[in-house]
């Protein structure tokens, strides 16, 4: 049995669509009906990303500290997450008196929706690919800056001290690591020769001595580019040990503290989406994309061993939440400024070293 | 796609695209003003998309919202309180304001008309990242070259006229 989804979703729309247009309806009609339906089976499976990943952070986070975890809503808890959704969604919305309406109102929306666009160009398995773009990887990071005006205007709106600097210090967190970010993903670039998270995933997919997978991580400038990625990953959806714009102990809770119900909740889901999208894009980049480990490929489809791939590292960001204390502010860009990014800018020239050494 | 969609899609972003500049020049808000041009900066690289260049519409956001508006709003917070948000805007230069924004506009339209009118390539998306990247390297290498060398000594004069006079003595 072929469980490839790629071809079977292409097949079926491909029918579709054909089906559409025997029976009378004009061409771009269809293919715009047929595009309509593709867009919303990507932004459905959005808000089911956050409902799986708090679920499993609770489970991991309880494990680490030796508890149980939620047990009570149906089996093992897993309807918790949902009965928590439905809570919040059915919360009062309370608007600070002192508060700008309009923009306490935008600043969630402004903040979750290029969290949704993020996960058109994510290659998850063989032609399973929302938008095939050939900057993929330069949309995503252009797309998810916008989350961050989203933060400005939530610490703006809330006319509350720890929401104002709290939204300061995100965006200047994630101003200050998105350029490391984006240069730790340059030597893949470079190595590559596109920018397409699919031609970028399926060049990996070889094999050295037929065996062994040829990832790029398994280079030596990949592994720094994966380190760094990883750890600005981190920092970029504000997650300990970087949630500085956050940090419940000295701001409340940042950016956020003014918000309730599902103003709140869609704050929420940005941040599990994005923890997400990262995810995949380290799997896309470094990890082989939808390559399987040992087994020949064919045997264990690839959208299974992508999702895989995705849910170890988005495990390896909570065992990183886990474990570690929170990071100082200074401290915070000191690392970026001083560390990160005269790094990122050696390893670049590793690569370039590497590709004129081996032609 | 028909080109009936690509239009109502034009038109349906110069009308978003004039609104919101007309919101940034007429706000009496300074936070207002500054989200108003994040959304025009985000609006025209939602026209160059609908022009086929995927890089520039995507390097507009990137730079534009996702930098440059986000040191100005910056700005605006360190220097503002958000209760009372001073009104902004009401001297006298209007006029002049209004005279010279009008004579860059009449300008605008005279370069397009010369120069710009069999560009009219819209809805084919073709990558651009690599005759760009060609383009900037072979061609272009000076004048690019040239500009960071300009982007470079305006940051060290930033940084140069930011520091205090006790950073200096010591």
């Amino acid at each position: 049995v072929n469980l490839e989804l790629g071809p079977l979703l292409h097949q079926f729309f491909e029918a579709g669509r054909n089906w559409a247009v025997a029976h009378g309806m004009p061409p771009w009609g269809a293919r715009l009906l047929s595009l309509t339906i593709q867009t919303n089976i990507v932004v459905w499976m959005v808000p089911l990303v956050p409902l799986i990943l708090v679920y499993m952070e609770r489970k991991v986070s309880a494990s680490m500290q030796a508890r149980i975890g939620p047990n009570r809503t149906g089996p093992f808890g897993l309807l918790q997450t949902l009965a928590d959704g439905v809570k919040l969604m059915f919360k009062a919305d309370i608007v600070p008196d002192g508060a700008d309406r309009w923009l306490h109102l935008i600043a969630p929306i402004v903040v979750a929706v290029p969290a949704f666009v993020c996960f058109a160009p994510l290659p998850m398995g063989k032609s399973l690919v929302p938008v095939d773009m050939d900057i993929g990887i330069l949309f995503i990071f252009a797309v998810s800056g916008v989350s961050t005006i989203g933060i400005l205007i939530a610490g703006w709106a809330s006319s509350n001290k720890y929401s104002m600097l709290g939204g300061l210090r995100g965006a200047a967190q994630l101003v200050s690591y998105e350029i490391p970010r984006l240069l730790s993903v340059v030597p893949a670039v470079m190595f590559y020769r596109s920018q397409s998270l699919r031609v970028i995933a399926e060049a990996q997919q070889t094999r050295i001595f037929d065996y062994l997978p040829k990832w790029f991580i398994f280079y030596p400038f990949g592994f720094i580019s994966f380190i760094l990625f990883l750890i600005c990953s981190v920092a970029e959806t504000n997650r300990v040990p970087f949630d500085i714009p956050e940090a419940e102990s000295e701001l409340v809770a940042g950016f956020h503290t003014e918000f309730s119900g599902f103003k709140f909740s869609l704050f929420f889901l940005a941040e599990y989406a994005y923890v997400f999208v990262a995810a995949a894009m380290t799997v896309a980049i470094f990890l082989g994309g939808g390559d399987g480990i040992t087994f020949p490929q064919g045997i264990t489809v690839s959208w299974i061993w992508f999702l895989l791939k995705t849910f170890v590292i988005i495990f390896i960001f909570m065992w990183f939440r886990w474990t570690y204390p929170r990071l100082r502010v200074d401290r915070l860009m000191q690392f970026c400024w001083q560390f990160l990014l005269p790094l990122s800018f050696v390893n670049i020239f590793l690569t370039a070293g590497w590709i004129l050494w081996r032609g | 796609m028909p080109p009936i969609v690509l239009s109502v899609l034009f038109y349906l972003l110069a009308t978003m695209l004039i609104v919101m500049a007309l919101i940034v020049v007429t706000s009496a808000n300074v936070f207002h003003s500054a989200i108003a041009l994040t959304c025009t900066l985000a609006v025209s690289a939602g026209l160059f998309a609908l022009l086929g260049a995927d890089f520039l519409a995507v390097g507009q956001l990137l730079v534009y919202v996702g930098g440059v508006m986000i040191i100005m709003l910056f700005v605006v917070m360190l220097s503002q309180k958000p209760q009372r948000a001073p009104r902004s805007g009401s001297n006298g230069q209007w006029i002049a304001g209004l005279a010279l924004a009008g004579v860059i506009g009449g300008y605008l339209v005279v370069l397009y008309r010369q120069y710009f009118s069999g560009v009219t390539k819209m809805g084919t998306m073709m990558p651009t990242s690599v005759s760009i990247g060609r383009l900037l390297m072979n061609e272009m290498l000076i004048p690019f070259e040239a500009v960071s060398l300009v982007l470079l000594v305006a940051l060290v004069g930033a940084v140069v006229f930011g520091q205090d006079g006790k950073a200096d003595a010591s």
